[in-house]
């Protein structure tokens, strides 16, 4: 019911570490802006510090706070490249969101939040089997997200 | 700033692909595209010869099988030749693409939105991942039934398959939620 004068349209993009996420973003603020109508918001979902060591071992401890502030420094710079890269493109309305979690559902949530018109990730291209096993955040996200999904893929140079 | 002008031609130049067929679903998804793709480039508001983008409707027909059809008692004597029924089957084929492909167009043109149609025989997975290659689209514009993962499994899933076949960027489009609060 909120009849706000900017009714923009949320685009949240899913950005990582990776070149396809970067190309990504670039695909999307090629064709989708500079524009009115459309907001942007990027998100970087940053792994739990737990989740990345692992196993408690003995020494778990104390390199929990090493790792911590390690994946700290890789979401800020993740953010701040993409905020750069927002910027040469000229657009302006950006909004930066890092979460701690796991991607698929930190995704998915914030699409909520915002109530997305439609949600950007980029896709590692894996093959079937690495799909299984590494599990695919671009797939859990078109089936599981409530709005519209974009896949963009790095193309492969080939041929 | 010629930079920026020029990203605004590429923007507007967009083309779109965009697979329908008869259900709900796809039309949704046309709709969609038209609303949020193509009428914010219309409220930009200049160069509108640039203003073009395009979009390619493609309606894939699965392929019709040769089944000979026996028809009534009394043994070979009543087989009805194959070719019969495929003709019959493949007519009502062709004039349910026509009026699906219709009515997609005329959604277009109440956009103001240039389209071009084109019908496809074969597997609806295959074919719209490689149209898509061959046209050298932008992006991709799918509807999605909404199945669950074990409907999905059994059933197949268009969208899915081109997901992760397609070269081009793809977008899926959901069916709109039942309760959706806004």
């Amino acid at each position: 019911m909120a009849e706000s004068s900017s009714e923009k349209k949320v685009v949240v993009i899913g950005i990582d570490d990776s070149e396809q996420s970067t190309y990504a973003l670039r695909w999307t603020l090629d064709h989708f802006f500079p524009n009115p109508v459309f907001k942007l918001v990027l998100v970087h979902s940053r792994p739990t510090a737990t989740s990345a060591v692992g196993l408690a071992g003995p020494g778990a401890a104390e390199i929990l706070p090493i790792v911590d502030s390690d994946l700290r420094k890789i979401a800020a710079r993740v953010v701040d490249s993409a905020k750069q890269l927002c910027i040469d493109k000229s657009v302006k309305d950006v909004t930066a969101e890092v979460v701690e979690g796991d991607p698929r559902n930190v995704l998915c949530d914030v699409v909520e939040k915002y109530h997305a018109t439609i949600l950007v990730v980029g896709s590692h291209g894996y093959g079937a089997i690495k799909r299984a096993v590494l599990g695919s955040v671009s797939d859990y996200c078109a089936h599981h997200a409530h709005c519209t999904v974009m896949i963009v893929k790095k193309p492969k140079t080939k041929h | 700033m010629e930079e920026s002008g020029g990203a605004e031609q590429r923007r507007m130049r967009m083309k779109v692909m965009v697979g329908v067929d008869e259900s709900e679903g796809s039309f949704y998804a046309l709709k969609w595209a038209l609303d949020n793709l193509f009428t914010a480039m219309a409220t930009v508001g200049e160069a509108t010869e640039e203003n073009e983008g395009m979009v390619f409707l493609v309606h894939v027909e699965p392929k019709v099988h040769n089944f000979v059809y026996p028809v009534g008692p009394g043994g070979p004597a009543a087989f009805y030749p194959a070719n019969v029924v495929v003709e019959s089957v493949k007519k009502a084929e062709e004039e349910k693409s026509a009026s699906v492909l219709s009515r997609a167009l005329k959604m277009c043109h109440n956009k103001l939105v240039k389209a071009e149609s084109m019908i496809l025989n074969g597997d609806p997975r295959e074919m719209i991942c490689e149209a898509a290659d061959q046209m050298q689209v932008n992006l991709l514009v799918l509807g999605s039934r909404g199945l669950g993962a074990l409907k999905r499994a059994l059933l197949g899933s268009v969208s899915d398959y081109c997901a992760h076949h397609a070269r081009t960027p793809i977008l899926i489009v959901k069916p709109p939620e039942q309760n959706k609060k806004q």
